[in-house]
């Protein structure tokens, strides 16, 4: 459930500094070159980049899909391959038992036990399919401000990192203090400042 | 400071704001008068969480119900509690939403926006889908900018010296309500 449909969850961010001139120019060849890069045919654990907001396998931006009046709307794609902490359990466990009898030896030492873990991980790892995630997002370049369609710290963050790479440009969650500067004067933020909490009772 | 300190810090000026809206809700029964802007239908509904105290010493209370049976929010008021999180009706001209506020980072959640003709009717063209995303735009920001008037009522009371008078009738509010419970 994004922001095209249904319900949605969102907080809000403030977009810091200067749009550059030529700015939808500049954003198509900035999206483009930060797009999502799909994972399935390699042995990435990661991938992360934007599509479209109409459809996660669109990251071509055909007619500057993004693009909606003053706006721009983009979904943050991530793909990750993960592998559940019981299966790489199991796994190693299953190995361990296969070389104890291979060799003959009673017990694995702790630096083999390690050794089996990664090479196992790392085969789970190339067999697991990747786990998309997708998440909107849309920027209001005439108030400087952004929506982000989840309440996902992590996301947050990866946000942040890749808006930064993208577009040159530092985004900060508007939690109440920073919305309360914004709507204040400058002596009524001062005052904020000092204030402490209260007791209602 | 970095944001994660902050969010500690001034948690608290979320959950004052969310505790006061509850009150200036009731205060005229549903309706609280926006400066310049008339009246907005404001209601609390079917789930709340109230919070008491910092990190792990904190204590947290869920309830969910109808309106009028909040009793357990009521008797967490009294205890001195705070709101957390609380699902908002707001109203203005034709418009409705649903939303649950997340108070100290300022969160929007399950909102379910306005119903709309255009929504209803869809599209495929280009022209319908930019129509109906700029739509949703159009009624996301118009929530944003309601709760911003609300809050910005909120702080410009908070920080001046009528907020020991307001203090006051918060008191009094929560203790009848206390009693009724």
């Amino acid at each position: 459930m994004g922001f095209l449909n249904g319900s949605a969850s969102f907080v809000r961010f403030s977009v810091e500094g200067d749009l550059p001139e030529n700015f939808w120019d500049f954003a198509a060849e900035r999206i483009t070159a930060f797009s999502f890069k799909d994972i399935d045919e390699t042995y990435d654990e990661f991938s992360i980049g934007w599509v479209s907001v109409q459809n996660m396998f669109d990251s071509d931006f055909q007619f500057a899909s993004y693009a909606s009046g003053d706006y721009v709307t983009l979904s943050l794609r991530i793909d990750e391959r993960k592998v559940a902490p019981a299966i790489l359990k199991k796994f190693a466990q299953k190995e361990e038992e296969r070389i104890k009898k291979e060799k003959q030896i009673p017990k694995i030492g702790r630096t083999m036990k390690i050794e089996i873990r990664e090479r196992i991980q790392s085969e789970l790892m190339k067999k697991a399919a990747p786990v998309p995630a997708v998440y909107d997002l849309c920027w209001n370049l005439s108030d400087s401000t952004l929506l982000f369609f989840t309440t996902n710290r992590k996301a947050h963050t990866l946000l942040e990192d890749l808006f930064k790479e993208t577009f040159g440009l530092l985004i900060a969650q508007q939690i109440p203090y920073y919305m309360a500067e914004r709507l204040l004067d400058e002596d009524d933020t001062q005052r904020l400042a000092a204030i402490t909490p209260d007791i209602f009772v | 400071m970095d944001l994660v300190d902050l969010i500690a810090e001034k948690r608290f000026i979320g959950q004052e704001f969310l505790t006061w809206l509850w009150w200036k809700s009731e205060e005229r029964g549903g309706s609280v008068e926006l400066p310049g802007q008339g009246d907005v239908t404001v209601v609390f509904e079917k789930h709340m969480l109230l919070e008491y105290g910092e990190g792990e010493s904190s204590e947290k209370c869920i309830c969910s119900g109808l309106q009028s049976e909040l009793k357990e929010a009521r008797t967490g008021l009294v205890m001195g509690k705070k709101l957390e999180q609380a699902r908002i009706q707001v109203a203005q001209n034709d418009y409705e939403w649903n939303f649950t506020m997340a108070a100290a980072v300022m969160e929007f959640r399950n909102v379910k926006l306005p119903k709309t003709g255009a929504a209803q009717e869809g599209g495929n063209s280009p022209e319908e889908i930019e129509g109906l995303i700029l739509e949703r735009i159009f009624l996301f920001e118009e929530l944003v900018r309601l709760v911003q008037a609300l809050f910005r009522m909120f702080l410009e009371v908070r920080v001046s010296n009528s907020w020991k008078d307001e203090l006051v009738k918060i008191r009094s509010w929560v203790h009848t309500r206390g009693q009724m419970t």
